[in-house]
């Protein structure tokens, strides 16, 4: 059996996902792809010259902290070891795809894509921003 | 000298040869919304206007950027500036085309019928949790552990618990990131393997793909996909102008 592949639009068939570039991409799509990316002259260092005012894009999201260690955690704590009467590991995996079983901690990254999203909407609240996930986890402490 | 008068600053996408046939439709970042081109020899920078009532950088600037350089790197050779590339509308030809002519028409030629995309992959949680559980005592004794105690009394070690949790996934993603790297390669001309960011991504590459085997690479990466179903999601994005294959200068 052989699984067109999705030549645009994505979703649909294959077992691939696919995005094609050029306007249809996701904003976090955009900023993996372009920043810190492409052709670097000499000219354009003196934008300041043109008189432009640019915005700084710092849009690297560090998730390895504490926040990431729990939502792992309670990931592994919700999952059902041993359910169905003990199929061996391949028969589990596929158990568990099937059933559609969509993790918790997705949430980390649509936080961050979040985080970018604020980020790039109000460059200027890029101090706020930082400040969000000392707050969460505080929050969680009290919790 | 004090009547110089007042440049018009230009917004530089990127580089195409001279010849290059850009694409209707193209939407630019300035007030005007057009998109054009400015020769010079055997090359041609993509250019705007640009907004000068607010700074340069929001979301709508990016995304422009992108959508330029990916719908002409769709047709041809392109090579990308660094967002955010502004110069006096002089300087596109005087200081950017003319200076450096030979050496971007090079790196065209270079690029001529190759096309970028981006492969990343993230872990099936539950799956990948579950391989991580049953091979490893000490991270599901410690799940036992933090199972029986109340949340309160177990913050410590749930920390402990995740962090172990995100290690292992870390190991086995070096392995399984590799794996898929290494079937993909021989289907292009260059790889970049990028920094991944979350602790279930898998792989994070680049692949710079001759437009002629272009079928076959996504076939491949169709197969791979088909292989890891269930253990590991992938998605391409692409063709994209060569972001990741534009050495640093």
């Amino acid at each position: 059996m052989s699984v067109a592949t999705q030549r645009s639009g994505g979703g649909g068939g294959g077992y691939v996902e696919r995005a094609p570039g050029g306007g249809s991409s996701s904003l976090a799509d955009v900023v993996e792809l372009i920043l810190d990316k492409g052709l670097v002259i000499d000219v354009f260092v003196r934008v300041s010259l043109v008189g432009i005012e640019i915005l700084t894009i710092d849009a690297r999201v560090v998730v390895a902290s504490v926040d990431t260690y729990l939502r792992f955690a309670e990931a592994t704590n919700r999952l059902d070891l041993y359910e169905k009467g003990g199929k061996d590991l391949p028969g589990l995996v596929q158990g568990i795809t099937e059933g559609g079983a969509k993790g918790k901690t997705s949430g980390v990254l649509e936080a961050a894509a979040e985080k970018v999203n604020d980020m790039l909407a109000s460059n200027r609240e890029q101090q706020e921003v930082r400040r969000r996930p000392a707050r969460q986890r505080a929050r969680e402490n009290e919790e | 000298m004090s009547t110089v008068e007042a440049e018009k600053p230009t917004y530089v996408y990127g580089l195409v040869k001279a010849d290059a046939v850009i694409p209707d439709g193209l939407t630019g970042l300035g007030p005007s919304g057009r998109v054009s081109t400015i020769s010079h020899g055997r090359v041609a920078a993509i250019v705007s206007d640009v907004p000068v009532d607010r700074p340069l950088g929001v979301r709508g600037d990016l995304v422009a950027h992108e959508a330029v350089l990916d719908t002409v790197a769709a047709r041809g050779a392109v090579v990308p500036m660094r967002f955010p590339a502004v110069v006096e509308e002089h300087a596109v030809v005087d200081e950017l085309l003319a200076p450096n002519e030979d050496h971007f028409a090079t790196l065209l030629d270079s690029l001529d019928g190759r096309a970028q995309f981006t492969l990343t992959g993230r872990y099936e949680q539950d799956a990948v949790l579950r391989e991580v559980l049953l091979g490893d005592d000490e991270i599901r004794a410690l799940r036992e552990k933090v199972r029986e105690l109340p949340e309160d009394a177990s913050y410590y070690d749930r920390t402990r618990l995740g962090e172990l949790v995100v290690r292992a996934l870390e190991q086995r993603r070096e392995v399984d990131g590799a794996g898929i790297i290494d079937r993909l390669e021989p289907f292009a001309v260059a790889t970049v393997a990028n920094q991944l960011a979350a602790p279930d991504d898998v792989v994070n590459a680049a692949f710079l793909v001759e437009r002629g085997r272009q079928e076959e690479f996504e076939n491949a990466v169709e197969g791979v996909g088909e292989e890891l179903a269930g253990r590991v999601r992938l998605r391409l994005l692409g063709p994209v102008a060569p972001y990741d294959f534009i050495p640093e200068e």
